[in-house]
C-alpha cells in the first residue's frame, strides 16, 4: 500500500504545487481589489467569500458574481483566473490519469490486490508455479476438491486465462517471475496457512531456482517439482523437493510396469486416476520386438526403462547426429512405411511414436497400423490442443505429458502417504500385487477407488481422539462404509481398506483390521465414496461415533442422555467391558 | 549546491518565519495579528507538504507528519476566523482571537520541530 501512496504523490507532486500557487494568487487578488456592494458602497471581498468564489469558479461549478456584482477590475481579475485554475486542474486530473495507466503503477496496484488476496486466505492453500497445461489441468483438480490455489506465471496472456476461467474455490493468479524471492513471500510462501509449493515451469533451471528459494525461505514446506531431464531430477531432488516427477520417466516406468506386472500397474492407475470412474483392464503388452520412434528425452526414458524387460528394443531416430544410439538402431523418417518395415514393425509387438512433433507421432501410429494392425500402439502427446486429434487415433495408450504429472500431483496432494505407499508397493512380487489388487477390487467392485488419509489428532478426529483416551478402538470399528441406520453395526459391510499406517517413525504396509488405534497414527485408506464420507463424518461427530462403536443410538442432549445412561446403565457397561477385553486379547505388534 | 534542497528548505523555514510573525504579539490584541500572514502562512505551509510528500525515509515521515499537523492547526485557526466573522457576524476579539492565536501557536511548534529536523539532516551530512 505505502509503495502505491509514494509513486502517486511523488508524480502529483508538481501539479499539486500548482493547484495551491493558482487558487492562492486568485484569492488574495479578490481579497486586494477593490469592489462595490448593492448600495454601491466600498466593499472588500473577505478571505471566506475570495476561497468561496474561487472554488467554484475553478471546479467550473459558476455560481454567477457573489454575493455582490462584481466591478469591472474584479471581473478583469476573473479573466485571468479562471482559465489558470482550470488549467490547473486539467493539468492535475490529467497527471492522475497517467498515473492510473502507468504499467509500473499498475503492475504494483496489482501486485498490492494480489497479497493482500493472499493474505486474507484462511485455509490450507497450495503455490502453483507455471500455469501451462500442466498447471492448468492441477489447478481445475485442486479447486474441484476445494482446495484453494495460489498461482504465479510470468506470461500474462496465462493470467488473464486464469482470471477469466471458473472455479469451484477461489484461486488467485499473479503474473511474475517465480522463481524471485520477493514474489514467492507474495505468493504467501511463509504463511502458515500454506501447505506446499508445486514448480511446474517448463525450463528445469527456473524448478531448480524456485525450489532453492522456496527451500530458503521456508524448509519445512512441502515441495513438489517437476523436471524433464535425469539430471534436473536429481539436482532438484537434492534440494529438499519432496517430489519430483518427470513425466517421461513416469511414463516409461509405468509402460515397463504393464509389461512386467499388470497387478501393479493397475494399482499405479488406480492411486493416481480419477475416483469413481470405470475401472480399465491393464493393456495386454506382449513381449517381443518394440520399436521406439525418436530418441530424445522420451525415447531415452523409454529405451532405459524397457530394456530392463526383457524385450528387443529398436530405435528409429531422423536425425544423424543424435550421439549414444543404441546399436542396431534405424536411422531414417519414422513417418514412412519403408523405414517402418525396415525397423521390421511387420514382427513388432509394439510401437512408441515419441517425437516431439504432435503431427509426426500420428503419422508414425497411422503408418504402422496399415503394416502391422496387431502392434500396440503408444503416442506422445506434446500439445494440449491436439487432444481430440489423438482421441480419435484409437491408440492403445497415450502419453499427455500434462496429464501425467498433474494426476501424479494431485494424488499426492490429496494423500501425501500415497509417495510413500507406492514407492514400497513397486518392489512387490507379481502374486503380492495380484492379492492387493484382488483385495481392492473386493472393496470398490468396478469403480476406481477413493483415497483418503486420516491423521489421529484432535484437530482432524475430535471425537475418535476423545474416544480413545478412554478406551480401545480397533480400525475395523470405523471401517464400515454403510449410512448408519437402525440396523446400526450388526450388519457391518465393510467398504474400506486399510492401506498404509505410520505410527511415529514406523510403517506398516497392509496393516491388519484389528489394530489398535492409537493417537498420533496416520492412515491411508481406500474404498467407495460413501465410505469415505461416511468415515470422515464418524470420526468428528461423537454422537456418530458412539452409535458405530456401541451400536445403540445414544441421545446427544445432556437430559435425555442423562436419562438414556440411567436406564442402559448395565447394558452399556457390558457392552464396553466386551468391547475391552476383544482389543486387549489382541498383541498389537509394531513393524519398521 | 542542489537548486531542490535549497527550495525544500525554503519553504519549510519560511512556513515557520511567517507563522511566527503571525504568532507575535498580544493574545487580546486583533492589531497585533494580520489575516494575510495567517493567508500566507497557509499557503506556504500547504505547499511544504506537498513537497514532503513522496519521501519514503524514516525522516521523511517525521517531516511530513510534522507539516500535516500545522497545515491542521492553521487551517483550524483560519476556520475559526471565518466562524467568528461571517456567522457569528461579529469582529474578531476577544475569546476567539484567543482561540486563533493559540491555534496558530500550536503549528509553530510543529514548524519548529520541522525546522530542527531539517538542521540536524543537514548537520549530519558533512561536506
Amino acid at each position: 500500500m505505502s509503495n502505491l501512496f509514494y509513486i502517486l504523490f511523488r508524480r502529483l507532486r508538481s501539479p499539486l504545487i500548482v493547484l495551491i500557487i493558482v487558487y492562492a494568487i486568485s484569492v488574495i487578488g479578490f481579497v486586494l481589489i477593490p469592489g462595490v456592494d448593492d448600495q454601491g458602497n466600498p466593499w472588500k471581498m473577505s478571505f471566506f467569500h475570495a476561497f468561496y468564489f474561487v472554488s467554484f469558479m475553478g471546479t467550473t461549478i459558476g455560481f454567477g458574481e457573489i454575493p455582490y456584482a462584481f466591478t469591472d477590475a474584479q471581473r478583469y481579475w476573473v479573466l485571468i483566473t479562471m482559465y489558470a485554475t482550470v488549467v490547473a486542474w486539467l493539468y492535475g486530473i490529467g497527471m492522475l490519469l497517467s498515473v492510473f495507466q502507468d504499467p509500473i503503477f499498475r503492475q504494483s496496484m496489482k501486485n498490492n490486490s494480489f497479497s493482500r488476496r493472499v493474505r486474507n486466505i484462511r485455509e490450507p492453500f497450495y503455490i502453483i508455479c507455471g500455469y501451462g497445461d500442466t498447471g492448468l489441468q492441477l489447478t481445475h483438480s485442486l479447486s474441484r476438491e476445494g482446495i484453494v490455489v495460489v498461482v504465479i506465471d510470468v506470461d500474462e496472456n496465462r493470467i488473464n486465462e486464469l482470471e477469466s476461467d471458473d472455479f469451484v474455490s477461489p484461486v488467485v493468479g499473479l503474473c511474475a517471475d517465480a522463481s524471485q524471492s520477493e514474489i514467492l513471500e507474495m505468493g504467501g510462501i511463509k504463511s502458515h496457512w500454506c501447505r506446499g509449493i508445486i514448480t511446474l515451469i517448463n525450463n528445469d533451471s527456473v524448478n531448480l531456482t524456485v525450489a532453492i528459494v522456496a527451500q530458503l525461505l521456508n524448509p519445512d514446506l512441502r515441495l513438489i517439482a517437476r523436471a524433464e531431464t535425469p539430471e534436473g531430477e536429481s539436482n532438484i531432488l537434492s534440494f529438499g523437493a519432496n517430489e519430483v516427477i518427470n513425466p517421461f520417466e513416469t511414463f516409461a516406468s509405468r509402460l515397463a510396469l504393464a509389461l512386467r506386472s499388470p497387478s501393479l500397474y493397475s494399482l499405479y492407475d488406480w492411486m493416481t486416476g480419477k475416483p469413481g470412474e470405470q475401472m480399465q483392464e491393464p493393456p495386454a503388452l506382449k513381449r517381443g520386438l518394440w520399436i521406439i520412434c525418436g530418441f530424445g528425452r522420451f525415447g531415452r526414458a523409454l529405451y532405459a526403462h524397457l530394456d530392463d524387460e526383457d524385450v528387443v528394443l529398436r530405435v528409429i531416430e531422423s536425425n544423424r547426429e543424435v550421439r549414444d544410439l543404441p546399436s542396431g538402431s534405424v536411422i531414417g523418417r519414422p513417418t514412412e512405411a519403408a523405414t517402418l518395415i525396415k525397423a521390421g514393425i511387420k514382427e513388432a509387438a509394439g510401437i512408441i511414436a515419441g517425437t516431439n512433433v504432435d503431427a509426426n507421432n500420428l503419422s508414425i501410429i497411422m503408418t504402422a497400423e496399415e503394416v502391422n494392425p496387431d502392434a500396440f500402439r503408444v503416442a506422445r502427446q506434446n500439445e494440449d490442443k491436439n487432444a481430440h486429434l489423438f482421441q480419435s487415433a484409437h491408440l492403445d495408450m497415450l502419453m499427455q505429458r500434462g496429464q501425467v504429472i498433474s494426476n501424479t500431483i494431485f494424488a499426492l496432494i490429496r494423500t501425501p502417504m500415497l509417495g510413500d505407499f507406492l514407492r514400497i508397493v513397486s518392489r512387490f512380487k507379481n502374486d503380492k500385487a495380484n492379492e492387493l489388487v484382488s483385495r481392492i477390487i473386493g472393496v470398490v467392485h468396478d469403480r476406481v477407488p477413493e483415497l483418503w488419509e486420516i491423521s489421529i489428532t484432535p484437530d482432524e478426529t475430535p471425537a475418535l481422539c476423545d474416544v480413545i483416551k478412554k478406551r480401545q478402538v480397533l480400525v475395523e470399528d470405523i471401517l464400515h462404509g454403510e449410512e448408519l441406520s437402525e440396523k446400526y453395526a450388526k450388519e457391518k459391510h465393510i467398504a474400506a481398506l486399510l492401506l498404509f499406517l505410520k505410527r511415529g517413525e514406523g510403517n506398516v504396509l497392509l496393516p491388519e483390521n484389528n489394530r489398535i488405534i492409537r493417537p498420533g497414527d496416520r492412515f491411508l485408506m481406500c474404498g467407495t465414496y460413501d465410505a469415505r464420507r461416511h468415515m470422515l463424518r464418524v470420526v468428528k461427530n461423537i454422537n456418530l461415533l458412539e452409535a458405530a462403536l456401541t451400536g445403540e443410538d445414544i441421545p446427544a442432549g445432556w437430559l435425555f442422555r442423562k436419562i438414556y445412561e440411567m436406564r442402559h446403565k448395565s447394558t452399556i457397561d457390558q457392552m464396553l467391558t466386551s468391547n475391552s477385553e476383544k482389543a486387549g486379547s489382541e498383541v498389537d505388534k509394531t513393524e519398521a | 549546491m542542489n537548486s531542490e534542497k535549497v527550495i525544500f528548505a525554503f519553504f519549510i523555514v519560511l512556513a515557520l518565519t511567517l507563522n511566527f510573525g503571525f504568532f507575535l504579539g498580544g493574545m487580546d490584541d486583533p492589531a497585533h495579528h494580520n489575516i494575510y500572514e495567517l493567508y500566507a502562512a497557509i499557503v506556504v505551509s500547504l505547499i511544504s507538504t506537498v513537497l514532503k510528500v513522496g519521501d519514503r525515509t524514516h525522516l521523511g515521515a517525521v517531516f511530513l507528519a510534522t507539516s500535516l499537523v500545522a497545515d491542521l492547526q492553521l487551517i483550524a485557526a483560519a476556520f475559526v476566523w471565518g466562524m467568528t466573522e461571517h456567522i457569528a457576524n461579529e469582529t474578531l476579539g476577544g475569546s476567539a482571537l484567543g482561540t486563533v492565536v493559540s491555534l496558530s501557536g500550536g503549528a509553530l511548534l510543529a514548524n519548529i520541530i520541522s525546522v530542527v529536523l531539517l538542521v540536524s539532516d543537514t548537520i549530519t551530512i558533512r561536506r
